[in-house]
């Protein structure tokens, strides 16, 4: 059925043009306003957050919405070679515009308390709205290629955002190793972009076109090589920006930047713009096996191995950048194994609980001074708003029933079930493993609650605050005058507990929608399912077409369709995810029920723990094998044919330039030209010297001139006759 | 009567005002030379008339001629006025000496 979309979804583009607008207006205007310009990111973040909300709601409500598509056309080299920029509105656009606006309008309204007295403050604010248009640009794009510039832009302002306190060397060092991690990935997704493009070259003026892109791909008439190129490279792209192994490393070190650019990044921009990427592109992966066993491997080891890494840190933001790089590993997984609602519906509820951490985080850094979980402690008496809600987000994050993570990430282990049924080895793997991986999300998201909570407060070694490495020391610093006068922590404010508490909300219930309680439509399926995808069945799964139409996960059976239906419940996996939940909180609180032990057992397990803190050495190997040959000899390389041959060819071409420039200039201007004017002139100037001997004022010499002359012509005539 | 008298005496008064025009100093006399020329010319286009088209009822050579003895007097009128003043300002009459408009 297609309805005219409404007015609203008609002016999808204000969504991100309004935080332009607002970063614009902060960046010209901002320091002269009472908030230094954070009222004008709010105001504008809220109107987009509105327009979102209404957009959302109606492709929610509309059955079987169509793509609602528009585009300026650009044909810079005309003939069949069209660039656009359009927007393309459908239920995967509105459902991260609900999460980008959400998400960035209590990341806004937090930081408004939380940086404040900062320096750069407007900058700051400018910063952030350039971030959420940039997403919201990349989100509301209509071709992969109008994708990559908005992809671009979230790394430059992550770049910038994570680079904020640049005046300390390590912060400047986790931004470039943010946006150069990233931007090697980047490469892939530019060169995967030109081949899908050039395999719809000839098939149409526009190939860098979403629809037109999945069409020809469902279609078949897109080669294999083509979509299995051109989605792996894609995902290197992906790799990068959304933190899978092993370009993981500029995740836990963007850390850097204030914890509420980290809620940000790890929440509604950046990172998941590899996930959305890899969502708005799913029927074209679902054409290819091979790819989508690649995604799901690289998921299904990121999950489990990145949560590892989350175990033996003392930082919270880097056991939550940890815990994010695990939950990306879920949804990278989940697409792997055709969960293409699992995916992007727990892309939707971890952006609401992982935004809530991060800003109780926050919240947690801005009371104590320190990022360190061992410098807390007992917090809960003290904070008891955060307290509540970090508590919410963790079990969310630990997939507790009822809770929005649980939902979604029983989803992704139902899809995984599924693929298995289909006789795929990747989905046992996903089931499986992400089983191991909640274990183990749940076991350092309780420590972290029992060593922050409980126990007594241990408060921060005062040497330590300042030493090390500096996260939010200079928020610290500004907040010294006042905290020096009460040494317990205090609650903050309540522009910070708001949001925290609407996120709160927003992680019990944003489950709800994609959960068995909606079996009729609209449900989280209905909304972000277009009619490409309820038509797509995968290829190589082809033996199954027929077999499961419809296929609810009650009634299981192979199935080549790409929804699996509206969800049901499973009482073996939830008992399984309880057992699970249950044992690692006991775990946890045998080693930390009574605060942090004299050996923390997560740091003294030998060979085990020496692998985890050195992050499986990633980071020593990529220092060792990527830093120091680039730096020193790639770049050393680089500036001597920089020196010898760019420059000396530029040199060249300057010296060529000037020798023909010489040369015409002697023989040809000062020979030919001015030889020509100053001959004409001499010459006049010669012949009238002598030519105006006639004029000589003599009446009668003119008189005999006059009548030689008629006798002339006279004797002319007749001789002529 | 014959052509050729008349004829005569026209060739022979406008060589006389040629010579006088290119010969003579005096301003005068270049006047009275260009009169002559014009009243040789007179005497042909008479003679013209009154020998080869004597039933021409406009008898236009002489109403030709007719023009040109009027406009020789205002030709003269003129002349004597720059040669008047040509006399007023340089006391002379002598056209070699009058070459201001030369290089």
């Amino acid at each position: 059925m297609m309805t005219d979309p409404s007015l609203m979804v008609q002016s999808a583009w204000l969504v991100p043009v309004l935080p332009l607008a607002s970063a614009a207006l902060i960046a010209l205007f901002g320091r002269r306003l009472p908030w230094h310009g954070a009222e004008i990111g709010i105001a504008a973040i809220l109107a987009a957050f509105a327009l979102s909300a209404g957009i959302a709601w109606e492709t929610f409500t509309t059955v079987d919405p169509a793509p609602y598509e528009v585009a300026f056309a650009w044909s810079p080299l005309g003939g069949g070679f069209v660039l656009e920029l359009g927007m393309l509105v459908d239920g995967l656009t509105s459902m991260m515009f609900l999460l980008v606006t959400i998400v960035s309008s209590m990341v806004q309204i937090y930081s408004r308390e939380y940086m404040h007295g900062e320096r750069r403050f407007t900058y700051y604010y400018a910063m952030l709205s350039l971030f959420t248009f940039s997403m919201l640009f990349l989100v509301i794009s209509n071709n992969t290629l109008q994708a990559v510039v908005g992809w671009e832009l979230v790394g430059l302002c992550s770049f910038l955002l994570i680079g904020f306190y640049w005046e300390e060397k390590s912060n400047q060092d986790a931004a470039n190793k943010a946006f150069l991690t990233t931007k090697f990935g980047d490469v892939g997704l530019i060169v995967g972009v030109i081949v899908l493009s050039a395999g719809m070259f000839g098939l149409t003026d526009t190939p860098f076109n979403f629809l037109q892109t999945i069409d020809a791909a469902v279609a078949g008439e897109l080669s294999s090589s083509t979509i299995v190129l051109g989605m792996l490279l894609i995902f290197v792209g992906c790799i990068s920006k959304s933190g899978q192994m092993p370009l993981h490393v500029w995740l836990p070190d963007a850390m850097a930047g204030p914890t509420p650019v980290s809620a940000l990044i790890h929440a509604a921009t950046m990172v998941t713009a590899g996930v959305f990427l890899l969502a708005r592109l799913f029927p074209v992966l679902a054409q290819s096996a091979t790819a989508m066993a690649v995604i799901a491997v690289v998921g299904v080891i990121t999950m489990f191995f990145g949560g590892l890494l989350a175990l033996v840190q003392d930082d919270i933001k880097k056991i939550l950048a940890y815990s994010t790089i695990s939950q990306l590993g879920y949804m990278v997984a989940a697409i792997g194994v055709g969960g293409y609602t699992a995916s992007i519906f727990h892309l939707f509820t971890h952006g609401f609980f992982k935004a809530l951490l991060f800003l109780g985080a926050g919240s947690l850094i801005h009371a104590v001074h320190s990022n360190n979980i061992s410098a807390m402690g007992g917090m809960r008496r003290s904070m008891p708003i955060t307290f509540w809600t970090f508590t919410i987000g963790s079990l969310a994050l630990a997939g507790f029933p009822m809770t929005a993570g649980f939902f979604s990430k029983d989803e992704i282990l139902i899809a995984g079930d599924l693929w298995a049924l289909n006789g795929l080895a990747t989905g046992s793997a996903v089931y499986w493993v992400g089983l191991a991986a909640a274990f183990v999300t749940t076991f350092y998201m309780a420590r972290a609650w029992f060593l922050i909570f409980f126990g007594e407060h241990r408060g921060a070694p005062h040497d330590d605050a300042h030493g090390h490495g500096g996260h939010d020391d200079h928020e610290a610093d500004a907040h010294d005058a006042h905290a020096s006068h009460h040494s317990e922590p205090h609650e903050s404010g309540r522009l910070m507990t708001v949001p925290l508490m609407i996120l709160a909300v927003l992680s019990l219930t944003a489950g709800l929608i994609g959960s068995p309680f909606l079996q009729e439509q609209p449900n989280f399926e209905s909304w972000t399912s277009t009619p490409v995808i309820e038509k797509t069945t995968y290829p190589f799964l082809a033996e199954y077409a027929d077999a499961g139409v419809g296929v609810s996960a009650a009634e299981k059976g192979p199935s080549a369709k790409i929804l699996h239906g509206p969800p049901t419940w499973h009482a073996d996996l939830l008992l399984i995810v309880l057992v699970v939940f249950g044992s690692a909180v006991g775990l946890a609180w045998r080693f930390y029920g009574k605060g942090l032990p004299e050996k923390d057992p997560m740091l003294h397990m030998g060979g085990f723990t020496r692998v985890l803190v050195n992050k499986y050495g990633f980071d020593d190997a990529g220092y060792r094998y990527v830093v120091v040959p680039v730096r020193d000899r790639m770049s050393a390389w680089a500036t001597k044919v920089s020196n010898d041959v760019i420059d000396g060819a530029v040199a060249g071409v300057g010296t060529a330039t000037m020798r023909m420039a010489r040369t015409t200039y002697t023989a040809v201007d000062q020979r030919i030209i001015d030889g020509g004017v100053n001959g004409a002139a001499f010459s006049a100037a010669w012949w009238s010297a002598r030519l105006r001997r006639i004029q000589s004022g003599d009446v009668q010499r003119y008189a005999g001139a006059l009548v030689a002359g008629v006798i002339l012509l006279v004797l002319a005539f007749v001789a002529v006759r | 009567m014959s052509l050729v008298g008349p004829l005569l005496l026209a060739t022979l008064l406008f060589s006389i005002g040629v010579y006088g025009i290119i010969a003579r100093r005096n301003a005068v006399l270049v006047l009275i030379s260009v009169e002559l020329m014009l009243n040789a010319v007179n005497i042909n286009l008479v003679a013209f008339q009154n020998l080869l088209f004597p039933a021409e009822a406009a008898a236009s050579g002489q109403l030709f001629a007719l023009f040109i003895i009027g406009v020789a007097a205002a030709e003269v009128g003129v002349g004597l006025a720059i040669v008047f003043n040509l006399f007023r300002n340089r006391a002379t009459v002598d056209v070699d000496r009058v070459d201001a408009m030369r290089w």
